[in-house]
């Protein structure tokens, strides 16, 4: 058998904006989500929350609670017995030399003390969800309350309460990267900048909640768990491991997921082990949802991080150095290793040439929820911080903020590009491709950058408006490994089947994927079924996240593809008895090109390739099916610009977006429509983090907003009709060429942000830095009315 | 401990049922689990995000917001209401090897339709609600603006769309000479 | 949530201190208040049941006194809890000061809620707070200065326990709450209700 071309034929459905298989079913009100699962015997359960951030817990007593009607079981920790212990780290740390971490991650149900305000600590299983909170009332918990490590500067100091005894300043992590010698490089510099910059990054609020149902079937001794999870294979082997069971004897669905963003991916969520835990020990089908104020303080989130960063640049505006020290706000626990904050150390050094980097950060434990990655994952915080230091070093030499990008985007004949520092995944932070200089050139050109600052602003502000113009540049670590699977299989029905280990959460998997595999088997993609998340459909997978999907799980796709093609072009010429080069695999058949010979249904040429009697020639595999596995070597790079316009009403300081560009490079594109979709929603939910949502915490880290009337999700009166073009660059990591998009629209909306209101209110002319995201009417206010310098030097 | 039951009569995409019922369950719970109708969705219980949204009496109503006794003798739609057959199996469309997009596929109401064509949903969750508090708005406002239609929406939540396909879609089935469909 | 101010009571200083230190005063003062219990010197426990519109809820909590200087001042410090809805905690400083025939009383709260009340509710606790404190001393005055009788007092306070408070609530745009709507919305309403009686229970208590 010949090596598999790269490549198929013909190109039908690659590249093209097909509509969705998915959306019938969705539009129907016909796809299965995990709380629409009626399993025999269900019974419900509830979870009780610690009020308290930080509080011993004295006693629990369940009396009460046990002897409601309708009240099936309750559970504390003392009940779990060897259950009972802490999740182990889902992302090991990447070894950096001289890295400090201190792994402290969460447990199912609080022992002895709770660490942040939601924390649970009982578990009821009742007849309905009613009867359930019902019962969580009758509990009487004794807490005494300890001093609270809420505020991330304050928790970081050695007089701070501990979180986790032992830990003074509350140390999670200590990390220090540095290429080239920043002292040697910047001695001489013409301007040294220095800020102090605070980002915080909200919760992603996916529609959907988070649930988990499960069933243990007694007599197959099998568990089965459907899960909101973006992670259904990782998931299922931790609960085989956590529950004593084989492998193969678990298996995990994610059915139709409402959203994700990364909030649907720590590992393992209190619940998503209790319930399993309570299903076989009561027999019984047990399911659990999330409401929304429980997802508030039961959810990962991402918070704060408080950089002290400098950069050094000469008169021409070009970077000799940086220099970064930060804070980062993890939470109670840090099951989720140090992705995030990497995230953001790596960030920094944006699409830029930066001679030498020294940055250095801490993770501090708070006592507030859980920090794992929402849609950015940190890169948002390291975007803010470069693409606002561009911006006041160009204000501070004069020169134009789009002409100092320009003067230091990584040239197009420098790649691959190697940093010398560690990114998330373990591997030396390389760019694989890129150009950078057209994507800041068709932002300015759609956005009409020139035009607008020489004559429209001027007019404008002129009649008393207060308009401002915003140009930023981004790039994003994207497709990183390890590795995922994909399954091909041509049926006896002439349908295609699909699967992989990967979940979908709205991506659109069910006809990307499909697109692929109906380019190489000559079929519609509408004949293709995709199956994802379903771990006995395939077996093996890391998950969906840090925008990987359609890079790693598409590639493997196309190679398992390209293999089945392969197989039947073969298998069709032994029937025809011809060459291969003849067959032609299109209409769903194979048929023998330039020949009156009938063509053979795909179908029947499934069936024959397994023959229930007779002999086969050594080295055959039945049917018509192949699994293949890709693991990128490392990441691919994409990159982009986004550029607005935005009027802020003098009085109210409520703004208005009059236009937004995107333009992005994310390589091959697999389907338009998907990608412009994958954009818009990630720059919607860039507009929340920059202007409308905060988690607000008290200094006894309590939630004080913990609704959706009081965190402010955008709607659609707030997020504008955005313009969107793309370049290409193809990833020189993967045969398809394809980069990740999923986070793009997210990240660099921040800096955006502060730069175009920055323009809008004429703030800078006044001595006014804009160094914080998010920002409000109510800050904007006091920006606005501040005096001169008040809030600038992070000396 | 007594509850005391109500029964509540009400007719739901056409049906009558009849059931018994605590007073405090909710309108969606009720049209959920009670009814098996999934396709309305729960997003928040505070009455925010609106993907519970159905039609009560023809009017757009937050599901979670209502207990189930408050629609005795109403007539309720939710989307399972909308399309003119119920069930959809996952790929519809018959047999076709040309990639051109569908138009407006048998099982799907147009809205729905318009909604693939432009892309207008991603994970489909808030999907629903925005489609019931579409079909209430277009009926008392058939040719809307950009403006108006983003106006209706301010109602619902979608997190990841960020709505422009959606006011396509909107777009596309109410002005096909002007909106935005997908080539 | 800070709470600082002053109210003037027509009594002189000694009688307002010796109707702060009065279990059946306060008793009668607090809208709901079913339960007023001395333990010890400085301590007292309490159940308040309060009433906002149809809705109510019980609250139970536990309030001790410190650095006592009669007449003049003393601290009061108290946790309260109030089951799934969450907790209340918080202390206040008070002083006396003669005022002519009069006496001025100067306090200064520091009260924070936890749970569910801070989740939902914080943005209500100021103003609620406000509300409640200017009801008590409004009862605190009849009372100390023998305008109305203390058996009427406590009568009013339990009838109209919350009602102010029922009308702001009608009017404000709270969310609907989750599951157990009714209860969590009573549980809700009422400890905010419940919070500020104790923060004024707190103020006043000796």
């Amino acid at each position: 058998m010949s090596t598999p071309p790269t490549k198929p034929a013909v190109n039908r459905y690659f590249g093209a904006s097909v509509t969705r298989n998915e959306d019938p079913a969705l539009l129907t009100g016909q796809a299965l989500f995990v709380d629409d699962l009626v399993l025999a015997e269900m019974w419900h359960a509830a979870l009780l929350r610690s009020p308290h951030a930080h509080a011993r817990i004295d006693s629990i007593d369940v009396t009460a609670a046990k002897a409601r009607d309708g009240v099936l079981a309750i559970y504390t920790a003392a009940d779990l017995g060897d259950f009972w212990r802490p999740a182990p780290l889902v992302v090991p740390p990447p070894p950096i030399p001289g890295m400090v971490f201190n792994q402290r991650t969460q447990v199912p149900l609080a022992k002895d003390k709770v660490c942040y305000a939601g924390e649970p600590v009982a578990l009821v299983v009742a007849e309905s969800r009613y009867v359930a909170e019902d019962a969580l009332g009758d509990i009487v918990v004794d807490y005494t309350s300890l001093p609270v490590a809420a505020e991330l500067a304050t928790a970081a100091s050695d007089e701070a309460p501990e979180v986790h005894e032992g830990l003074a300043g509350n140390v999670a992590a200590h990390v220090h990267q540095s290429k080239g010698d920043y002292g040697a490089a910047t001695a001489g510099a013409a301007t040294v900048i220095r800020r102090r910059f605070t980002y915080e990054h909200g919760m992603a609020h996916p529609m959907e909640t988070r649930g988990v149902a499960a069933q243990f079937d007694r007599k197959t001794q099998r568990l089965t768990v459907w899960a909101t999870t973006q992670a259904p294979a990782s998931l299922r082997g931790g609960l085989a491991t956590l529950l004593g069971l084989g492998e193969r004897d678990v298996r995990v669905v994610a059915p139709f997921v409402g959203g994700g963003f990364g909030a649907k991916l720590l590992m393992y969520y209190p619940e998503e082990l209790l319930v399993p835990w309570a299903a076989r020990q009561l027999g019984r089908a047990v399911k659990w949802i999330e409401d929304r104020g429980e997802h508030f303080l039961a959810t990962t989130q991402e918070r704060g991080q408080i950089h002290d960063a400098e950069m050094a640049l000469d008169e021409d505006g070009r970077i000799l150095g940086i220099r970064d020290v930060f804070l980062h706000d993890t939470g109670a626990y840090n099951p989720y290793g140090l992705t995030v904050p990497i995230n953001s150390q790596c960030s920094i050094l944006g699409p830029y040439d930066v001679p030498a980097y020294d940055s250095t950060f801490t993770a501090v434990f708070t006592n507030k929820p859980i920090v794992a990655p929402y849609r950015g994952a940190g890169r948002q915080h390291g975007v803010f911080v470069i693409e606002r230091l561009m911006d006041i070093a160009a204000r501070e030499l004069g020169i134009d903020r789009a002409e100092i990008r320009r003067r230091n985007l990584i040239a197009a004949d420098a790649f691959p590009v190697k940093h010398e520092i560690m990114f998330q995944d373990f591997t030396e932070l390389t760019y694989d491709s890129g150009d950078y200089q057209p994507i800041l050139e068709r932002a300015l050109e759609l956005i009409g950058y020139d035009k607008f600052i020489a004559e429209e602003q001027p007019a404008l502000r002129a009649a008393g408006r207060k308009v401002g113009v915003g140009i930023v540049c981004y790039i994003e670590g994207t497709g990183i490994g390890p590795y995922e699977g994909a399954r091909v299989q041509i049926q006896t029905n002439g349908r295609i089947a699909v699967a992989t280990g990967i979940g979908t959460q709205g991506q659109g998997h069910f006809t990307s994927f499909a697109q692929i595999a109906a380019d190489w088997l000559g079929v519609s993609a509408r004949e293709v079924d995709v199956t994802t998340g379903d771990t006995d459909q395939f077996y093996w997978g890391a998950g969906t996240f840090a925008s990987r999907g359609a890079v790693v799980a598409g590639n493997a796709v196309n190679q398992a593809a390209a293999a089945v093609h392969d197989k039947a072009v073969t298998l069709a010429a032994e029937h025809f008895g011809c060459a291969v080069t003849e067959i032609v695999l299109e209409d769903g058949v194979a048929r023998r090109s330039g020949a009156p010979d009938e063509p053979i249904g795909l179908g029947d040429l499934a069936r024959l390739a397994n023959p229930m009697r007779g002999a086969v020639k050594p080295g055959t595999e039945p049917g018509l099916e192949a699994t293949r596995y890709f693991g990128p070597e490392s990441g691919t790079t994409a990159s982009g610009a986004h550029a607005m316009i935005v009027e802020v009403d003098p009085e109210t300081m409520m703004i208005e977006i009059r236009k937004y560009v995107v333009v992005h490079d994310c390589g091959t594109a697999i389907n338009p429509l998907l990608v412009e979709g994958q954009i818009h929603g990630g720059v919607a939910q860039g507009i929340g983090n920059a202007f409308y949502e905060q988690l607000v915490f008290d200094n006894d880290g309590q939630l004080l907003n913990g609704t959706l009337a009081d965190y402010l999700i955008p709607t659609s009166l707030d997020v504008p009709r955005m313009t969107l073009d793309h370049t290409v660059t193809p990833s020189t990591r993967n045969e398809l060429g394809i980069k990740g998009v999923g986070e793009a629209g997210a990240i660099p909306v921040g800096p955006l942000f502060a730069q175009a209101l920055e323009d809008a209110l004429e703030l800078p002319s006044r001595g006014v830095d804009i160094v914080e995201i998010p920002l409000s009417p109510n800050r904007l206010w006091e920006l606005n009315s501040s005096e001169p310098s008040s809030t600038s030097d992070g000396d | 401990m007594m509850v005391k039951l109500l029964t509540v009569s009400t007719r739901v995409n056409g049906t009558d049922y009849k059931r018994v019922v605590e007073p405090r369950l909710l309108l969606s719970d009720f049209l959920r689990h009670e009814l098996g109708l999934t396709g309305t969705h729960v997003g928040c219980e505070h009455g925010v995000c609106g993907a519970c949204t159905v039609l009560v009496d023809g009017l757009p109503m937050r599901a979670c917001l209502m207990f189930a006794p408050q629609v005795e003798g109403c007539e309720v739609m939710t989307v399972e209401g909308l399309a003119p057959r119920n069930s959809a199996p996952r790929n519809s469309a018959p047999r076709n090897s040309a990639p051109k997009n569908s138009t407006t596929d048998g099982d799907l109401h147009p809205l729905q339709a318009a909604f693939r064509d432009a892309h207008g949903l991603q994970c489909g969750f808030c999907t629903p609600g925005i489609l019931m508090t579409l079909t209430a708005f277009l009926e008392a406002n058939p040719t809307p603006d950009e403006a108006e239609i983003r106006e209706a929406l301010s109602g619902n939540l979608c997190r990841c769309t960020g709505y422009q396909h959606i006011v396509d879609a909107v777009l596309a089935v109410t002005r096909p000479r002007d909106g935005g469909t997908r080539s | 949530m800070e709470l600082n101010g002053q109210q003037r009571i027509a009594a002189p200083r000694q009688k307002v201190w010796d109707a702060l230190n009065d279990a059946r005063v306060l008793k009668a003062c607090i809208p709901g208040c079913e339960s007023l219990t001395q333990d010890g010197d400085n301590a007292f426990d309490a159940t308040v049941q309060a009433k906002v519109g149809p809705v109510r809820a019980r609250f139970s909590g536990r309030v001790e006194l410190s650095d006592i200087r009669p007449p003049e001042s003393y601290r009061i410090s108290g946790e309260g809890k109030g089951g799934v809805a969450g907790f209340a905690k918080g202390g206040a400083d008070v002083t006396l000061i003669e005022d002519g025939d009069g006496t001025i009383l100067d306090y200064a709260v520091k009260a924070d809620v936890g749970g569910k009340l801070a989740q939902i509710g914080s943005r209500l606790v100021q103003s609620t707070a406000n509300k409640y404190a200017a009801d008590f001393f409004a009862r605190f005055g009849d009372i100390v200065t023998g305008a109305v009788p203390i058996e009427e007092e406590a009568a009013m306070a339990a009838a109209t326990a919350g009602g102010k408070q029922a009308i702001a609530a009608a009017r404000a745009v709270a969310p609907a709450d989750d599951k157990n709507t009714a209860h969590l919305r009573r549980l809700n309403w009422a400890l905010l209700a419940i919070i500020v009686a104790l923060i004024g229970f707190i103020l006043l208590t000796d």
